[in-house]
Formats: C-alpha cells, structure tokens, sequence
C-alpha cells in the first residue's frame, strides 16, 4: 500500500504540472477580462517548439525558452486579433487553435516521432526514501518546481503589485481603469503574452520533461482542461495548484489501479477527467467560494468611444 | 480533436471484419478482374505518411511498390475518414488515369465499396478495410503470430516473469496481439504473467510512458507496446528494463532495452498482389486478405543479444512450425483469465473466433471491459 500510493503521488506531477501552468496563464489573462480559449493551441506550439529546438541543439533549456516565446508569440497575435482590432474572443480563440494545431501539423513534419534526451528528474537521493511523500516532494523535474515558484509568482503580481491591481480593474472595468490612466489594451496584450508563454511552458513540458518525444495532438486536450480548471480555481492562482493536483491525481491513478489488476471499465476510465470536468465546473458553480472571483468584464472588447 | 488513424482503425475494424466474415458480400465474383489502360499506382493515407506506425509502415511498401514495378505512385495525405472524403480524392485520382488504388484505414470501407462501384475498371486495396468487391479487396495481417514470438523473446529477458503491454483499445485486432505475446511467453515460462492496460489514448505520449511506469513499478521488466507511441519505450528505456515494438523498427526509441520489433511488411502481399493485377489474373476474396508470417507480411526484427540462445532456438523453431502451418499461438487449450475455457484442447483458433476475441488469457493481469 505505501509503496503503491508513494509511486502513484510520484508520478502526479507530470500530469499536474501541464494543466497548472496552463490554467495559471489562463488566469492571469482573464483577470484582465480577456477569455483566450486558445490554450490547447499554445501548448501545442509550445510542444513542438520545445522539441524542434532540443532536437537540433541538444539542450533541453533553450528548447523550454523557444516553447516559452512561441506559446507567447501566437498568444500575441491572438491578442492582436481579440484586444487591438477587437474581435470576438471566442470566435478569435477557437481560430487560434486550429491555426495553433495546424502549424504544429506542417512544421513537425521534420520533428515527429524523434526522441531526445529531455529534462531528466532529479535524484531525491536519501530524501526519496521518505515514506508516502519523499519522491512526491524531491523527485521530480526542476520544470515541476518552476512551474510552483510561477504560480507563486503569478498571484503575489496579480494581487500584491500595482501591474496586478491595475490587470484586475483592467478586467473589472475597463472604462474606469481608462479613465484612471491605465493603457487597457497595453494590459491586456500583456496579460495575453503572459498567458501565451505560461501555457508554451506547459506545452514544453509535455514533450521535452514528459516524455522526450513530439507528436501531433500529443496536448490532447488538456489546454481545456486548464480553462475549466481557471473557473474551479475562481481566478485564484494558488487555488489552481489544488485543481491541477486533483485531476493529475486521478490521471496517474487510473493506470496504477489496472496495473495492479483492479477490474475497472476501459471506457468510464477515459471518460473520468472529463466527467469530473463537468463535476469541479457545477461544484464551482454551487459554491459560493469567490462567488464574486469572475472578471465583470470578462470577455468583453473594450472600445472607448462606447463607455458610458 | 481527431482519433488517429491507426487507433480508429483497431476500434472497428475488428467489429466490421468480423461482420464481413460472417455476411460474404455476394458482389465478389470469381471473374478475374480486368484493369482497364496501363497500370497507375495511387496511396490514400488518413494521416500523414510520416506517422511513425501504421501509415508509415504502409508508405514503406509503396517505396518498394514503386522500384518493383519502376513507376512513381502517387500519394494523398491526411483525407479524412469520411466517404464524401475518400471518394472526392479517388475520383480526382481516376480522372487523372490512376488505376490501382491503396487506400489505408478502416473508416475508408464504405467510400471505397461506393468508388469501386464506380469505377469497375479500377482495382482497390484496402488497407484495414471492411469491404469486398470484383475490383476491392481489404486486407489485414496476422500480427498476433509475430507478437507469440515476441513474446518468447520476452520471456527470455524477463529474471521477474512479469510483462507489461499497452494496447489502445480492447478490439480483437488489439487483443490477439496482447494474448499472443502473453501466450508466447508461457511458452517459455509458463509461470510469466502479463499486466494488460487499454491507454483509450490517440496520441498522448505522456500519459502513454506513465502508463509503462505505472507497470514497471507493479514489477514488470518488460514493456510490449502495441501503440505506435514512443513514450512507452522511452519510460522503459529510462527505468533499464527492456521493450517490444509494433508496426516499425522500435529499436531507435530504445537502443538498449529493446528486445524486438513485430512488423509490417506490406509489400509482401501489395506487389505479388499488383502484380497479378497487371497480369490480369487477380480475383479478389470475397472475406477479404488475410495474410502473416507464412507471407512474410509479418515479421520479427532481429532480436536483441539479450535472448539466451535456448530461447532463440526455441523462437526459431516456432517461427518454422507458424510458417508451416503447424502452429497457432492459439492452439487449445487455451484458458481465459478467468480460468474458463475458449478453445478446447486439441483443436485450434478459427478466423471466426479470432476476429470476436474479447477475453484475456489465463495469466493476464487487468481487465477487459468488452466481456462486462
């Protein structure tokens, strides 16, 4: 029993640490009131940027910052698209990753099914003998422990730095904060990149951290994951730790319960992360936690001439 | 998001072949077919040809179709699974003269009964197809011959007499492929036991190699991957235990612990099969190609210097008795898991009960949601 659930608490991380990010980035957009639904497609980029980059020059770090500046590159161009010509942000969103999935489709070509020596964990050493929790705790990547200092970084700048008060009025109320001398869209943009690059990370983890390798569709749905993820989290980032440990969880386990022969349906297993989707959004929904948490102006293009 | 071709493949092609070998379509005539002008070589593939498993395997054959028979096939990637789709593409094709068209998925059969109709004078492959006409035939290989073997090898390697192996999802032509290798390495040792897991994955190579860390920590030391995906083999690679591939040459995901390779050789039944085309003395079956080792569809990478040489003579006598049609990995008795048995002693597996397999053999150690 302890060495199983210590095993299954060690593995939660590489499952977790992709939706984390993504929904930490995802955040921080949308509390700047910009809904990007393109996450699945940043990752993607991410990903395959990532492993473009480690394939041709060996190092796992400068193929983490490419999937970092690509995420936050096609992020901009959404924000361009969503923020400065003020187009739907759902519908922009949805383009954004077809066109995110597209690219990776063409691009790859050169890149798929080549593994590569990725990030590696570390050694927990004498610390990984530490019943139930040691390999939890000193086992895993760095990309896992960044991924932590971000999300801790994330909330103290958008609750505790002026740059995260003004974000917050930017998507509370736009024509207030532009009446107060805050740049909206200068915020927003910015907002967005930071989502875009949060969201490359989690996609870099993907490929170069979780499993050394590129293949086409390999986010597989976890950028929305992450966005109900933000709505569980109510735009809290330290919260979205919690949502992102639940649902890698139960990913890590279902495959640990087959392994040791527990007589489970294939199907209900697939469907459980969606199913508990759907579970965390009416919890969320119910609950009256941050009931007031959601961006009043979430979603809505800002044009200054329309303000009243 | 999209099913993969290969997976979307196994989940029914299972289903529908099994159906085909009950129901013989009554348009298959025993008229050899008559290609009509000279004969122009075309491949339709689901995804793309650089996939690194099932379409790969298949644009392998076509590089080997092309220098036999000195000609330039011509390619289409990544039509969709649909038939407004496939017939869209081999109607463009036909108009521009192809006469001989591969076509590579499952979800393809019913567009290509339709474009066989058609065009009569054109000749159809079909590639994990379903459906069978005067000028179509489908085909699918005996993969579960290669993975008894590989599971010999396995067996071999084993000190713990644990395996694991990933399959996508529980369909027959899935779960031969895991019986088999279970079987194989009874064969050896019958005390091996093996952890079976269905991924329900496309393409998610994350969750693929945690998948095989999940097995490698219940004390299995060697991997079968029944999916294309490299996270399995790289997850294995990194633990220092060993792995076994599927459709292609694994051995580059995993230089050290890789033991073998089950794979396709496709060109084996595509040019012998053209050939007769050309020659005009092609009748296609009406249930359909059903090729293995025997044909040399199905084949074995050498295996890794890690086999004790006992067990390789034992391999090699297999791979005789299989290519002589002496052999079966499923030759009864053989018991489900749960003890029960599926066939009985002395006789051997029919084509019917291997396209229905939805049990796990004696030995397995997971579930199969099909029974329930």
């Amino acid at each position: 029993m302890e060495a199983f659930v210590t095993s299954w608490l060690a593995t939660l991380p590489t499952f977790a640490t992709p939706l984390l990010l993504a929904s930490v980035g995802l955040i921080i957009a949308e509390r700047a009131g910009v809904v990007s639904l393109a996450a699945e497609g940043y990752m993607a980029v991410g990903a395959l940027a990532a492993a473009a980059v480690t394939l041709t020059t060996g190092q796992p770090g400068w193929g983490i910052a490419l999937g970092v500046l690509a995420g936050a590159a096609l992020a901009l161009l959404f924000g361009i698209v969503a923020v400065v010509f003020r187009a739907d942000q759902i519908l922009a969103g949805l383009a954004t990753v077809a066109a995110g999935l597209g690219i990776t489709g063409v691009v790859g070509r050169e890149y798929v099914h080549q593994t590569f020596e990725g990030v590696a964990p570390f050694d927990p050493g004498m610390l990984g003998t530490i019943p139930w929790i040691g390999p939890l705790l000193f086992g895993q990547d760095p990309l896992v422990y960044l991924a932590l200092a971000v999300t801790v970084a994330s909330w103290w700048a958008v609750f505790h730095t002026r740059f995260g008060l003004r974000l917050r009025a930017v998507g509370e109320d736009p024509a207030t904060a532009d009446v107060a001398g805050v740049d909206v869209q200068l915020h927003q943009l910015v907002a967005v990149a930071l989502c875009g690059a949060l969201c490359g990370l989690g996609g870099a983890y993907l490929s170069v951290a979780g499993s050394s390798v590129w293949v086409e569709g390999m986010v597989a749905g976890r950028g929305w994951i992450a966005l109900s993820l933000v709505i569980f989290a109510r735009w809290q980032p330290l919260r979205a730790v919690l949502g992102a440990a639940l649902f890698g969880g139960v990913e890590a386990l279902l495959p640990r319960l087959q392994a040791v022969g527990v007589d489970m349906p294939v199907y209900l297993g697939a469907m459980l992360p969606y199913a508990l989707t759907i579970a965390v959004l009416i919890a969320a929904g119910v609950s009256r936690v941050g009931a007031t948490a959601e961006p009043a102006s979430l979603g809505l293009p800002y044009i200054r001439q329309d303000r009243r | 998001m999209t099913l993969s071709p290969s997976r979307r493949r196994l989940l029914a092609t299972a289903v529908t072949l099994a159906t085909t070998l009950l129901l013989p379509l009554s348009s298959a005539s025993a008229e050899p077919f008559k290609l009509v002008g000279k004969p122009k070589i075309a491949f339709i593939y689901a995804a793309s040809a650089k996939d690194g498993g099932w379409n790969e395997s298949l644009d392998n054959a076509r590089r080997v179709v092309e220098k036999e028979f000195g000609v330039k096939a011509a390619v289409a990637e990544s039509i969709a699974e649909e038939s407004s789709a496939v017939k869209n593409a081999i109607d463009l094709f036909v108009q521009r003269g192809f006469n001989i068209i591969v076509t590579t998925t499952y979800g393809y059969s019913d567009g290509v009964l339709e474009a066989a109709k058609k065009h009569p004078g054109v000749a159809f492959l079909a590639a994990a197809g379903t459906t069978n006409a005067a000028n179509l035939e489908s085909f699918y290989a005996r993969t579960y011959e290669g993975w008894y073997l590989a599971g010999m090898a396995a067996a071999g390697v084993s000190t713990k007499k644990k395996l694991g192996v990933l399959g996508g999802f529980p369909v027959s032509v899935v779960n031969w492929d895991v019986n088999a290798f279970t079987r194989g390495a009874q064969a050896v040792d019958p005390a091996t036991q093996a952890i079976v897991i269905y991924t329900n994955s496309w393409w998610d190579p994350v969750k693929e190699g945690q998948v095989a860390k999940a097995m490698l920590d219940q004390g299995a030391d060697v991997i079968g991957n029944d999916l294309s995906s490299a996270g399995p083999f790289t997850a294995a690679e990194k633990a220092g235990k060993a792995s076994v591939g599927f459709q292609l040459d694994m051995a580059r995901h995993a230089p050290k612990g890789h033991v073998t390779s089950v794979v396709f050789r496709w060109e084996k039944h595509l040019v012998p099969t053209i050939r007769k085309i050309i020659a005009g003395t092609w009748t296609p079956s009406e249930y359909g190609a059903f090729p293995g080792m025997a044909d040399g569809v199905v084949e074995l990478t050498p295996l890794s210097a890690k086999v004790p040489a006992p067990v390789k003579a034992k391999i090699e006598d297999a791979k005789a008795k299989i290519i002589a049609g002496k052999l079966t990995p499923f030759d009864g008795p053989v018991l489900k898991q749960d003890g029960s048995t599926a066939v009985a002693a002395g006789a051997s597996i029919t084509d019917e009960a291997l396209w229905s397999m939805d049990y796990l053999v004696k030995g397995s150690i997971g579930s199969m949601p099909a029974t329930k």
